[in-house]
């Protein structure tokens, strides 16, 4: 998943109240709220950046080790993936 | 066409019907708030027997290939508005007071968002010309807490219309009622604070943080609208709300003690 490129779901509106996110998805109206770390990931989502800039971004902001880091960031991607509310490409996407 | 016009939070739509039959359901149910004058909108209602589905499908409310065009369909209605033009039709499928309300529900919903508006589940009251507002689910106590208040100006003890128009966030009374089977006053204060319920067995007033009464209000606003701009409109509304106006968890039991808990806070 590393080399892999996230978009945040053009389907969300969202606002990040003291770096932690609050995401509605406008398909169901479900209501999401991340963590700072999660909050991160979702910012960093631009279709741009590879997951493994993003891990990296968290080791330096967070001290969390790569390997940990790397093992919650997938596991957190595929939970929002299976939400609508990331994809995950080979490519780089467009901006959302 | 027999006419009449009926104002929610200052929104002023005129319904029209070919029979006085349809008006007078609206005129019955709505009789507070009738107000003649200009119109923001026109909504044109028809009845028209047809076959039901034999389950009650929920609210659909979705975008008609043009950008400010939606079609709202459930069971018992189909209708169509337009934002821009503030205009729309429905057509129920028998004359029922109860459709007739939720249609107004839910067209509200979506005409409001023009006016920085939100509907929310949520009790509300003037007391010595302030608002608050009191949110939460089915059973969360609103009705028991507008019961409670015989001192003060009943706004709503289940649907609340809260508007970020202009100037401070102001409360408005609807017609729409929850077990108190009543009205609100067609008035409007500025809200002082927005309180979301929990039952126990004392009085407790705490604050809590823009964030977390987000969380909390989101999940009491009526909107259908599956639409990405609407959705994130109704966040920046909701949002705003939450900074602008102190926000509290209000713990209270079954007595009148909780405003003094809340005048205290």
């Amino acid at each position: 998943m590393v080399d892999h490129y996230l978009t945040r779901s053009t389907q969300t509106a969202w606002r990040v109240y003291d770096g932690e996110a609050v995401i509605i998805l406008a398909e169901d109206s479900t209501l999401n709220t991340l963590n700072a770390v999660g909050t991160l990931i979702w910012e960093a989502a631009d279709g741009q950046t590879p997951v493994g800039a993003i891990v990296a971004r968290i080791c330096e902001e967070f001290d969390v080790e790569p390997a940990r880091a790397e093992q919650d960031a997938t596991a957190f991607v595929d939970k929002l993936c299976q939400r609508g509310l990331f994809t995950l490409s080979r490519l780089p996407q467009r901006q959302p | 066409m027999d006419e009449l016009s009926i104002a929610i939070a200052g929104l002023r739509t005129v319904v029209a019907a070919r029979s006085s039959d349809v008006t007078g359901v609206a005129r019955d149910r709505y009789q507070g708030f009738l107000s003649p004058g200009v119109s923001d909108w026109r909504i044109e209602v028809d009845v028209r027997a047809g076959p039901r589905p034999l389950w009650a499908d929920d609210v659909v409310v979705a975008r008609d290939g043009s950008p400010a065009r939606f079609l709202i369909t459930r069971e018992d209605f189909a209708a169509s508005v337009d934002l821009d033009r503030r205009c729309g039709s429905v057509t129920f499928a028998s004359l029922d007071e109860f459709s007739v309300d939720t249609f107004v529900r839910i067209f509200y919903s979506l005409a409001l968002v023009e006016r920085r508006g939100l509907i929310a589940h949520a009790a509300s009251l003037i007391r010595e010309s302030r608002a608050y507002l009191f949110c939460g689910r089915s059973g969360s106590g609103k009705t028991t807490l507008a019961r409670l208040s015989s001192d003060a100006t009943l706004l709503s003890d289940e649907l609340s219309v809260v508007t970020m128009t202009d100037g401070p966030a102001r409360c408005h009374g609807t017609p729409f009622w929850g077990e108190l089977a009543r009205a609100g006053e067609d008035l409007a204060a500025p809200l002082a604070g927005i309180y979301f319920l929990r039952h126990g067995d004392r009085h407790v007033v705490e604050p809590i943080t823009p964030r977390r009464a987000l969380e909390r209000l989101l999940p009491t606003v009526v909107f259908f609208a599956r639409d990405r701009d609407l959705t994130a409109r109704v966040l920046d509304i909701a949002a705003d709300l939450v900074e602008a106006v102190p926000c509290f968890e209000l713990t209270f039991r079954r007595d009148p003690g909780f405003w003094e808990v809340i005048e205290r806070g």
